[in-house]
């Protein structure tokens, strides 16, 4: 399968939109042959999205409180590793990973994520915060350059 | 935060997830003891998702569905549902009997998926791996551990295949475009209804297996069943659900029915009359409105029949009805009304079981529509004319009664609107419930072991939705929990 850009996130809260926005800035140029998809986030979701690709950059917003908002970080599988106790409601990517693996579906060997810390969004709004639109260049720079040298690995 | 890393790149920062970054703004619980350590009070806040109404002001009544569907990626074929029919009261239109099967018909999809999701993977580690297995255990992992790895699969492949169903009529599961006031936007293929037929045997036969795993799991353990009927998790409240011409359970249609906690049916409404029967009561320490029967009003957290609180979900649906309208579900809630029963069942953590049940229906459902010659029809609209005013829409959400009510100008341009989220409604019982076993499990200010766990069972099996819509990457939303002292200072914290 293609290798995929996938961007998490609703543009119906603010700055959870991040992954979404770059995602859609980036669509006219990605590198030969990648796709690029958006997906709501809920867990299970991410299983179809991510289930028999090989390589995977996921984008989205993150909100850690450790971080000032607009910060770029990344992340690798192995930060994932951790699972929560159970969810009161939903499923995350540590989870999803974890049923993956037990259930030995097939699963992206290379998979990276980008996220940008926002503000946490508990309100309808449309729209990305000042602080999160002025840092939106360096995460499509950035995801540029993932893009690119992910591509270019074996 | 102990794993905080930050250790700074280039370009980027590198910081360590770990389960405490994932608490901001979700499930909070307080506590409070008095001079003698003893639980004064327990509280539950469920964050509540802002600006929505705001939101809407001046956009078109039609895009409702489109809008509403997207606060929530968990169940946004409910918010899609209530709010398309919101918009057939509000132009006064009814659809014609092909499209409001096939409505009905993603609907139980619906519902049979969303409710295996949390069987299996959100639910599951309190009744699967069980409530006292290791913090390590109560998991994912945990509960792939205890069903099998082929039983895991089973419910990966059969979501999938109930997933694409729903795809087929509706686009995009979390962005379905498919109810329009009056109709839906698609029907089914000839052609293609084989494949709805078999996905929706298949369904069924995953139903009924599902109960078997109940069985073998949680009932024939003797100690899950006694902490099923403790009195910990126990409350006789009123009830509140939908119901068809027979009293029965409908998850898509029917009027409004309330039970007191004896089952003596309480009141009978259309859903437009709910403003009559629903008030919302405010607490200074919540932004969570607690709904309550305003015909016996607001008496604080209390149970019993003098208190106006009321329950919806799974369990409030037995109660509130005569049960399942299908024969397979049917001797399901027999066997449940006779290990529980006879009346109104009062344990909160028969949840559990009564979501498997109406697995069944829901399963049943559809198979009785795709078997209906009507599922195949072309007639999949009636134009509304009328000029609309108000539009009040209700359905059974998984998580309980779910109420879109809109009111627009005469271009059909939203002025008012107003949501009853499932969580809302049983608001009330959820922080009696974490109240409890808060009480039960700390003295003298003592904590027993597994107060966490307890109090997470407490709220878990009513499966609340602690805040629609919001997807950061760590995609959890567990709880805090803090025990404060008769000055409101934290003596401890806890959390996942």
């Amino acid at each position: 399968m293609k290798p995929l850009l996938l961007a998490l996130g609703n543009d119906l809260m603010g700055d959870d939109a991040v992954g979404l926005v770059a995602a859609r800035a980036m669509r006219q140029e990605m590198p030969e042959g990648w796709e690029v998809q958006e997906a709501a986030g809920n867990g299970l979701d991410l299983l179809d999205a991510l289930e028999g690709r090989e390589k995977v950059l996921l984008v989205d917003a993150v909100c850690t409180g450790k971080v000032p908002p607009g910060t770029i970080l990344e992340f690798g599988v192995p930060d994932f590793r951790h699972l929560a106790a159970a969810s009161p409601h939903t499923v995350g990517l540590p989870e999803v990973m974890a049923l993956a693996r037990e259930l030995s579906l097939p699963f992206p060997s290379a998979m990276r994520i980008l996220a940008m810390e926002v503000e946490p969004v508990m309100a309808v709004r449309e729209g990305l915060s000042a602080v999160v639109a002025e840092a939106l260049p360096r995460f499509l720079e950035r995801t540029r350059a993932i893009c690119a040298s992910m591509a270019a690995a074996p | 935060m102990q794993n905080h890393d930050a250790n700074t790149e280039a370009a980027s920062r590198k910081i360590t997830i770990d389960p405490i970054t994932r608490l901001e703004g979700h499930g909070k619980i307080d506590i409070f003891l008095d001079e003698k350590g003893d639980v004064k009070q327990a509280y539950y806040q469920i964050p509540e998702l802002r600006g929505f109404e705001v939101f809407s002001l001046g956009r078109p009544a039609e895009d409702m569905p489109q809008i509403t569907s997207r606060i929530c990626g968990v169940c946004p074929t409910a918010h899609h549902m209530a709010a398309t029919k919101a918009l057939d009261d509000l132009y006064r239109v009814e659809p014609p009997p092909t499209a409001r099967k096939l409505r009905e018909l993603i609907y139980n999809t619906f519902m049979l998926e969303d409710h295996a999701l949390h069987v299996y993977i959100l639910g599951g580690p309190d009744f699967i791996v069980g409530p006292d297995a290791p913090k390590e255990m109560r998991n994912v992992v945990g509960v792939i551990g205890k069903v099998g790895v082929e039983v895991g699969r089973r419910v990966i492949s059969t979501r999938r295949r109930l997933r694409e169903l729903i795809s087929y009529l509706g686009g995009k599961v979390v962005h379905p475009v498919f109810g329009l006031p009056g109709g839906v936007a698609k029907g089914i293929a000839p052609g293609d209804l084989p494949q709805f037929r078999e996905v929706a045997a298949e369904g069924l036969e995953f139903a009924r297996f599902t109960l078997q795993v109940f069985r073998d799991i949680v009932l024939k353990n003797p100690e899950y069943r006694e902490l099923i009927s403790s009195d910990a998790f126990t409350h006789p409240t009123y009830y509140m659900g939908l119901v068809d011409g027979d009293n029965k359970i409908n998850f898509y249609d029917g009027a409004i029915r309330v039970v007191d906690p004896s089952g003596k049916e309480f009141a009978r409404f259309p859903p437009r009359d709910y403003l009559e029967h629903v008030a919302e009561h405010v607490e200074p320490w919540s932004y969570v409105k607690f709904c309550y029967l305003k015909k016996i009003g607001w008496k604080g957290f209390q149970d019993g029949p003098a208190s106006g609180i009321y329950s919806v979900a799974p369990l409030a649906r037995l109660n509130a009805s005569g049960g399942p309208a299908t024969p397979i579900a049917q001797e399901a809630y027999q066997e449940y009304l006779s290990a529980l029963g006879p009346g109104p069942v009062h344990h909160t953590l028969a949840n559990h079981w009564a979501r498997v049940i109406e697995m069944i229906a829901a399963a049943e459902r559809m198979n009785e529509l795709v078997h209906d010659p009507a599922i195949t029809g072309t007639e999949l609209r009636v134009l509304p004319t009328a000029t609309p005013t108000v539009g009040v829409g209700v359905v059974e959400a998984p998580r309980g009664t779910l109420i879109h009510h809109y009111e627009t100008d005469e271009r059909g341009r939203i002025t008012r609107a107003n949501l009853i989220v499932a969580t809302q409604n049983n608001a009330g019982r959820i922080s009696m419930s974490v109240d409890k076993a808060a009480k039960g499990l700390i003295r003298g200010g003592q904590v027993s072991e597994g107060l966490l766990n307890r109090v997470e069972m407490a709220f878990r099996a009513y499966d609340p939705c602690n805040a629609c819509a919001t997807h950061f990457l760590p995609g959890q939303m567990p709880i805090a929990l803090r025990i404060r002292d008769e000055q409101g200072r934290i003596l401890r914290e806890l959390s996942r």
